[in-house]
């Protein structure tokens, strides 16, 4: 028996989602039974859903034996426990944000995803409508990106929204190359995934060939700093953080099968900064 | 010179502009009407949504085969947010250096190999 239990948004809850894909990954036609017990953040059902998605790919049966009542009920609620046969139960208090899995040409679901589990909501009264709008153009910067360089089948997305402590968490994730197969393959070097990792959030930085860019995850970061949230990026066996306190990177015991970006956004953020960085049309070329 | 309107909206079928390759339908719009000479306006009437990966295609990558100068005198934007704009200027001084320091990826990849 697999047992999950303590699942936060901490590099600790995603070594252990690595670990249990680590002992798992060589597995077939075999049924993986799983537990969830005391907590599981909502949001990581992105991570763990494409996780769960590779081990059904080796033909593996997924047994959900136990989950502890008050998880199953969020999972019901955001839709999580819908793709493994068990009943959506309505989320009355709105506080998640659907899971999702979209094949990385379903652009146009995301749209009315975003529109409908975001920029739609009426329970985020604090967040001005431009931070608002500039947190879905981050998300859908990091969803781009997964687009064009993961090479992942599938995109899995989910949040959760924490009224008391003022914040939404949002994780997209991909079983896709990584940022380190990424990185190398494009300049035939030895980079170790945390140097990968830095190097791509660094602006200006990108493996496209012949057009510029790199600017997505660097106007993330500038985002994430003024709005005093947090970006958690793993990919490969490395870590990296970035929030208002800097950078800090990590190495797991294993590797995680793709890329998880975790973002927190801070919902009591009623700024209007971008505004007084207005720019003239006339000024742009 | 004459002036050709690109609607945004209408090329991409949609208020979200995200994605790489809708920038590249908007590229080559643009693309074709400077090759005849012409200026272009480009309008983002009723644009909900912009990505710096959908600038880059769009816009970034004109600098590759045009002069600063060039793209100066022909193309106009009309009707971008404040967030947009911030975005597209963003896009535009990448995509300047970008082209005219094509190892400038390389030099970066040595430089965090050597931090």
């Amino acid at each position: 028996m697999n047992q999950i239990s303590n699942i936060n948004n901490t590099f600790e809850s995603y070594q252990k989602l690595i670990s249990f894909y680590q002992i798992n990954k060589d597995k077939q036609f075999e049924d993986i039974h799983i537990s969830i017990t005391s907590w599981f953040a909502a949001n990581m059902c992105s991570a763990f859903g494409g996780l769960l998605d590779i081990l059904s790919s080796h033909l593996n049966n997924i047994k959900l034996d136990y989950i502890s009542p008050s998880i199953e009920k969020i999972l019901q609620k955001n839709d999580f426990l819908s793709y493994f046969d068990r009943e959506k139960i309505a989320d009355n208090y709105h506080t998640t944000i659907r899971y999702l899995k979209l094949k990385p040409t379903d652009g146009k679901y995301f749209n009315s995803y975003v529109i409908n589990e975001l920029l739609g909501r009426n329970e985020l009264p604090r967040m001005s409508d431009l931070v608002k709008e500039k947190m879905a153009e981050t998300i859908y910067e990091i969803f781009v990106n997964a687009q064009i360089h993961s090479e992942s089948n599938f995109i899995y997305t989910c949040g959760q929204f924490y009224p008391n402590e003022n914040k939404i968490e949002f994780t997209i994730t991909d079983i896709g190359i990584g940022f380190k197969n990424k990185v190398n393959r494009r300049f035939n070097t030895n980079l170790s995934s945390t140097q990968a990792i830095k190097w791509a959030t660094q602006d200006k930085n990108t493996t496209k060939i012949d057009i510029s860019g790199g600017i997505g995850l660097a106007l993330l970061k500038e985002f994430i700093a003024k709005n005093h949230g947090k970006m958690q990026i793993v990919s490969d066996d490395g870590y990296y953080e970035f929030s208002a306190n800097g950078e800090q990177t990590g190495l797991f015991n294993g590797q995680f099968p793709g890329t998880i970006v975790n973002l927190q956004f801070r919902t009591d953020d009623n700024s209007s900064y971008i505004l007084k960085k207005e720019i003239n049309n006339n000024d742009i070329f | 010179m004459e002036k050709i309107n690109i609607s945004v909206v209408n090329v991409v079928g949609d208020i979200f502009c995200t994605e790489a390759a809708d920038g590249q339908k908007v590229f080559e719009l643009i693309d074709k009407a400077l090759k005849e000479n012409k200026a272009v306006n480009l309008s983002f009437v009723n644009v909900k949504m912009l990505t710096t990966a959908f600038l880059n295609t769009a816009v970034g990558q004109l600098y590759k085969d045009y002069s600063e100068e060039r793209i100066k005198s022909s193309l106009t934007v009309e009707q971008l947010t404040p967030s947009g704009s911030v975005s597209l200027k963003r896009v535009v001084d990448t995509a300047k250096l970008y082209y005219k320091n094509p190892g400038a990826m390389e030099q970066s990849i040595n430089e965090i190999l050597g931090e």
